[in-house]
């Protein structure tokens, strides 16, 4: 908004300030930071958070006028709530046999249509037929007025659907379907001080690329005209727009990118020193991302504390039946 | 059910690692002086970026840079050369616990500041509310 929103002056602490907070964005600039951290973090948000959603669909009965595959494949992109999800298991991390209530959860859709008017069938149609953690979880997002969701198909009279959707934990680097933002906005030096930017145009970039005034505000003084360019100045102000699905709030959207990404860095620290230990290596194998850094939980303080305590206790080095198979949690 | 062809990668071999597969494999390069080469293992430019780019900033490191050899092959490559007061290893790990604990402290300042930004919109709801009764 304004800039008495932000803090005063910064003393190279790191900050950050809120531009806007709500339900589906967070939007909020980070001051005295530094590129890789801010891209990186952008990077996990999009592509690597674990979430929920429908990867496995039994059709029992379709005879509307979409394919199959069609509809399955819309059921895969319906957002929903992935509450509690740290609780759910990978399918491929979990001892079942396809699928069981520690690594999915089941959906149901029902619907045929028996009247002369044409039926929508919404994803609030979706009704969860096993059992969960939270009542939450699975639960199809509706953030329309009416509470209906998105329309899946639409039947005449006489035709049905009967499907039973297995929604699994994933990740979006595997599929979008997974990705719990919408989009991240990610943006700095809008003024293009840096000239990390050459503007194509047609006769004047200034008129043809509009600057982003509300950035520009919140980044110090605005470039001047006919400035000397400074060749050492790197940007330090980094302004993100995190958007969700739905499925996850905001908020978490961006702690839990936070996390997956220390997650990550963890896992190569744990490898790195334990290199030199010999072979009590021995904790890799297909495991899923997230699993992989769970196992740093050292001594040592500091980077301990952001994912030590809460998770799953259980150490990759330490509890030696965590490595896969054996359920963490 | 789809049969992908066998030269289309699965969708997760961008980020799951075979059994027994490491994460980081160190190989010390023998042409310069205190210089290794980390292959780093189903990880992509988030991690390679974010390593090579921090590690400019310490003054003991000469070279620090990665590549991804192959856009098939979820991996990357980052070459580390020190001036031999601690070896590449030390410090990549370093780096990686200094990511680390700067990530601890933007976790903690997000939320705090969240927290205080819905705090102060609910205050305006109310006063905004307030004015409205008046009228
Ligand atoms: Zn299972």
């Amino acid at each position: 908004m304004d800039d008495d929103l932000l803090p005063p002056e910064d003393n190279g602490d790191l900050q950050i300030a809120f531009i806007e907070a709500s339900n589906e964005r967070a939007h909020f600039v980070i001051k005295n930071s530094n590129l890789e951290t801010a891209n990186s973090l952008r990077r996990t948000m999009l592509a690597e958070i674990p979430t929920l959603a429908i990867d496995v669909v039994e059709v029992l009965d379709n005879t509307s006028v979409l394919a199959d595959e069609f509809i399955c494949h819309r059921l895969g992109l319906i957002p929903l709530s992935a509450k509690g999800i740290d609780e759910l298991l990978y399918s491929r991390d979990c001892e079942c046999d396809g699928y069981c209530e520690l690594c999915s959860v089941v959906l149901t859709l029902q619907a045929k249509c028996e009247s002369s008017d044409v039926m929508k069938v919404y994803a609030r149609d979706l009704v969860i037929t096993s059992s969960r953690g939270n009542q939450q979880l699975g639960n199809p997002v509706l953030t329309d007025p009416d509470r209906l969701g998105s329309c899946i198909v639409k039947l005449r009279r006489g035709q049905a659907i009967h499907m039973r959707c297995i929604a699994k934990k994933g990740i979006a680097k595997e599929h979008a379907k997974w990705a719990p933002t919408a989009a991240v906005g990610f943006e700095y030096d809008p003024g293009n001080r840096l000239r990390h930017l050459d503007y194509w145009y047609e006769e004047d970039p200034k008129k043809e690329w509009p600057v982003n005034e509300q950035h520009l505000n919140m980044d110090g003084v605005p470039p001047q005209e006919g400035e000397p360019f400074d060749y050492d100045a790197v940007p330090t102000r980094f302004f993100f727009d995190v958007e969700t699905v739905g499925g996850m709030p905001p908020d978490e959207i961006v702690t839990k990118g936070i996390s997956t990404l220390q997650e990550k860095l963890a896992a190569v620290i744990q490898e790195l020193k334990g290199g030199d230990a010999g072979d009590n290596l021995d904790f890799g194998g297909a495991q899923s991302p997230t699993m992989n850094g769970m196992g740093y939980g050292g001594q040592d303080a500091g980077y301990t504390t952001p994912y030590g305590g809460g998770g799953p206790s259980a150490t990759a080095y330490g509890g030696a039946t965590s490595a896969y198979g054996g359920n963490p949690w | 059910m789809t049969r992908l062809t066998d030269d289309v990668p699965h969708r997760h071999e961008s980020f799951l690692r075979d059994y027994g597969e490491k994460i980081v494999e160190v190989q010390d390069e023998t042409r310069t002086p205190n210089t290794s080469l980390f292959t780093f293992n189903k990880e992509d430019h988030t991690l390679g970026n974010l390593i090579s780019q921090r590690l400019h900033k310490y003054p003991f490191i000469l070279f620090s840079a990665y590549k991804v050899p192959h856009p098939l092959f979820s991996s990357f490559e980052l070459r580390v050369q020190t001036d031999g007061s601690i070896t590449p290893k030390e410090a990549v790990l370093r780096c990686c616990q200094e990511i680390v604990e700067d990530l601890h402290k933007l976790k903690g300042k997000f939320n705090t500041e969240w927290a205080i930004h819905l705090a102060k919109q609910q205050v305006d709801e109310e006063r905004r509310g307030r004015e409205r009764e008046q009228f």
